[in-house]
């Protein structure tokens, strides 16, 4: 009898685990599950580039210049978003453009991430002179005015894909040095890193694996808006003619050379500001949720 | 109160020497020869040449060319343009007005529309103004703000004829003397009918421009900073004494929800300075913005050395003098240090 009053009981809920507690508490969120849709969208055509995309980037079809969209008067269906001022695929090139665009934002998070990582550990653990000598670099970085800084990059460098991660990699590195070197002095004076400490954990594993996992949270909300500030960025470089060159198909450079038909063909003008906006507003989007799931105390009630 | 100006002024003392040294060795690592910009594409005699790096002192051993530059930083010059002949300092403060004119609108424009907007988001807190706000708000910072101005430029000025495309007053009516180099100021000051008019038309586009991103923000904080505010103990007394809901929200509330939004409005202005390169190019406004990125294309390197130093410098002091401030007014902070 009493066995079978045990069995009767319902099953005990079990807590869910944190990948399970993430996804809920995430995908409360509609506009973060609506941004983190249309930028995987946006990744798989990137990825997929060469399978998607009708032509290639490059190639002219001179009897074709400066087709408005297919839905306008005087367009193609061979051409669904119309063509440019040599006649290149305008769909394609916004395509390719994902490609190097999403390329930026990643290279410049992971290698400000990777970078602010190492510094802020380091001023957290080493103190002293080190910590000074760091935070110092930080506020001098800071102080210049984001885009005036990565100018100057690129001004010495010389204009370039590559000189423009490392350039806006330079930029966004204080906030994340910042961020690691603060979550890293909080989580010192705690019990379990002193029991840690006290066990004979050596500084190496004591930083990275004992201390960086509980820092991981406002880091990941940091990465995510930081991947959407540096596709702004670079694209910005860009269209300034600092950043990537033609016939890169990158979308602040394809602003920069459809600014002489602003009066005659509109749309030239329109498209790739309009996956800059799109791509970026969908991470914003995203990292909004993250930032909410991740991180219940930065919480916007 | 003196002890922790002095504090904090002190620690930015290495700030600027570092500044320096940065500005200083990133323009000798440009490739290109400045003398040869100088001496332009044809050439001239090896003693002419020599005579050129004699007067640039490029023929010095580098830390002297360093110590030299810190010498002539310190006596308040800040090189001499090798495109125009200039003193940057001259070109610099010739241009800045025109800056700081359409950087303040663009601040005053975010301001004025990003905190009423974000307080009745708070109060109508879920009501269909404040998602329409909040997602405005995300478009709004997450927008490139160079394809905002061209956008802009393409219906207002172009399809619509509202206003001009570029520039910062009507050059063909309207002609004086800059005075302070407001063009606002001048206008009004200049007694000609219109011309006050013409300028304020030309600065409505790159206003609107150069303030999206900050009063996506503004909006932004405002609106949980209020949020937070609202639920104090101190608002829900206010409301039990019967005073009505207007003196509640709007002095009660409001007074404490803006300490964090200005904060966030003095951390814009690294924001508007680098905006504002981009704004003024698009809009061929005659500011240290368009100068700076004009200088990168003449290779003119004293004038891209001077400009950011400049730049620089007065962010860190704005930065400081906010930081000053803000102790002055929450003695937690000045204490705390």
């Amino acid at each position: 009898m009493a066995v079978d009053a045990l069995a009767a009981q319902p099953a005990q809920p079990v807590p869910p685990g944190p990948l399970r507690a993430f996804w809920a508490s995430f995908s409360e969120n509609k506009g973060a599950v609506g941004g983190l849709v249309v930028l995987v969208i946006i990744a798989l055509m990137a990825i997929f580039a060469d399978v998607v995309s009708p032509y290639s980037p490059f190639e002219q079809f001179r009897d074709f210049t400066k087709l408005p969209p297919a839905w306008e008067d005087g367009g193609n269906w061979k051409f669904v978003l119309g063509t440019d001022a040599l006649g290149r695929d305008t769909l394609t090139r916004l395509i390719y453009g994902a490609r190097i665009s999403l390329f930026i934002g990643v290279a410049v998070m992971a290698t400000s991430v990777i970078v602010g990582v190492l510094l802020g550990l380091a001023a957290s653990f080493l103190g002293g002179i080190v910590d000074t000598v760091i935070m110092r670099v930080m506020d001098l970085i800071l102080s210049v005015p984001g885009l005036v800084l990565a100018i100057l990059v690129v001004a010495v460098l010389g204009p370039s894909l590559t000189n423009t991660i490392v350039a806006v990699a330079i930029v966004y590195l204080p906030s994340y040095v910042r961020l690691v070197r603060a979550s890293a002095l909080g989580e010192l004076g705690k019990d379990y890193v002193t029991a840690s400490r006290v066990a004979g954990v050596g500084t190496m594993r004591l930083m990275f694996v004992t201390i960086l996992p509980n820092c991981l949270a406002p880091l990941i909300v940091q990465a995510a808006l930081g991947v959407s500030n540096a596709i702004l960025e670079a694209a910005a470089l860009g269209f300034l003619g600092l950043g990537a060159q033609p016939p890169t198909p990158e979308w602040g450079s394809m602003l920069a050379d459809s600014r002489e038909f602003i009066r005659s063909n509109p749309w030239i003008v329109t498209l790739p500001g309009l996956a800059i906006l799109v791509t970026v507003v969908a991470i914003n989007l995203m990292g909004d949720g993250l930032r909410d799931a991740l991180d219940p105390k930065l919480k916007r009630s | 109160m003196i002890k922790f100006l002095l504090k904090r002024a002190a620690l930015t003392l290495p700030t600027f020497f570092a500044l320096m040294f940065v500005t200083f060795v990133a323009i000798r690592m440009v490739p290109g020869d400045p003398v040869e910009v100088r001496t332009g594409e044809r050439g001239i005699s090896p003693e002419r040449l020599a005579q050129f790096r004699h007067e640039l002192g490029l023929d010095q051993p580098i830390w002297k060319q360093f110590a030299d530059y810190v010498w002539q930083l310190l006596h308040g010059d800040f090189g001499t343009s090798v495109v125009t002949n200039e003193k940057v300092l001259t070109e610099f403060f010739a241009l800045f007005p025109a800056t700081l004119e359409l950087s303040a609108a663009a601040m005053l424009f975010a301001v004025l529309l990003g905190v009423p907007a974000g307080v009745i988001a708070a109060v109508k807190r879920g009501s269909w103004f404040d998602h329409t706000l909040m997602g405005a708000a995300v478009t709004g910072f997450s927008m490139p703000i160079f394809w905002w101005g061209l956008l802009l430029i393409m219906l207002v000025s172009e399809r619509w004829g509202l206003t001009p495309v570029s520039g910062r007053i009507d050059l063909i009516n309207y002609y004086f003397e800059p005075v302070t180099g407001f063009m606002l100021i001048d206008a009004l000051k200049s007694d000609q009918p219109g011309a006050f008019w013409s300028a304020l038309h030309h600065l409505i586009l790159p206003m609107i421009v150069l303030g999206t991103v900050p009063l996506a923000v503004i909006a932004r904080m405002t609106r949980s900073s209020m949020l937070e505010v609202l639920s104090e103990d101190y608002v829900r007394t206010a409301k039990a004494k019967g005073l009505s809901p207007f003196r509640v929200i709007g002095y009660h509330a409001l007074r404490n929800a803006l300490i964090p939004v200005v904060t966030i409005v003095g951390l814009q202005v690294g924001t508007l300075l680098a905006g504002a390169v981009l704004t003024e190019t698009i809009f061929s406004w005659p500011g240290v913005g368009k100068w700076l990125i004009e200088a990168i294309g003449r290779r003119d390197y004293p004038a891209l050395q001077g400009g950011i130093l400049l730049i620089s410098s007065m962010v860190i002091v704005v930065n400081l003098i906010i930081d000053v401030l803000y102790g002055a007014i929450n003695p937690r902070i000045r204490h705390g240090r």
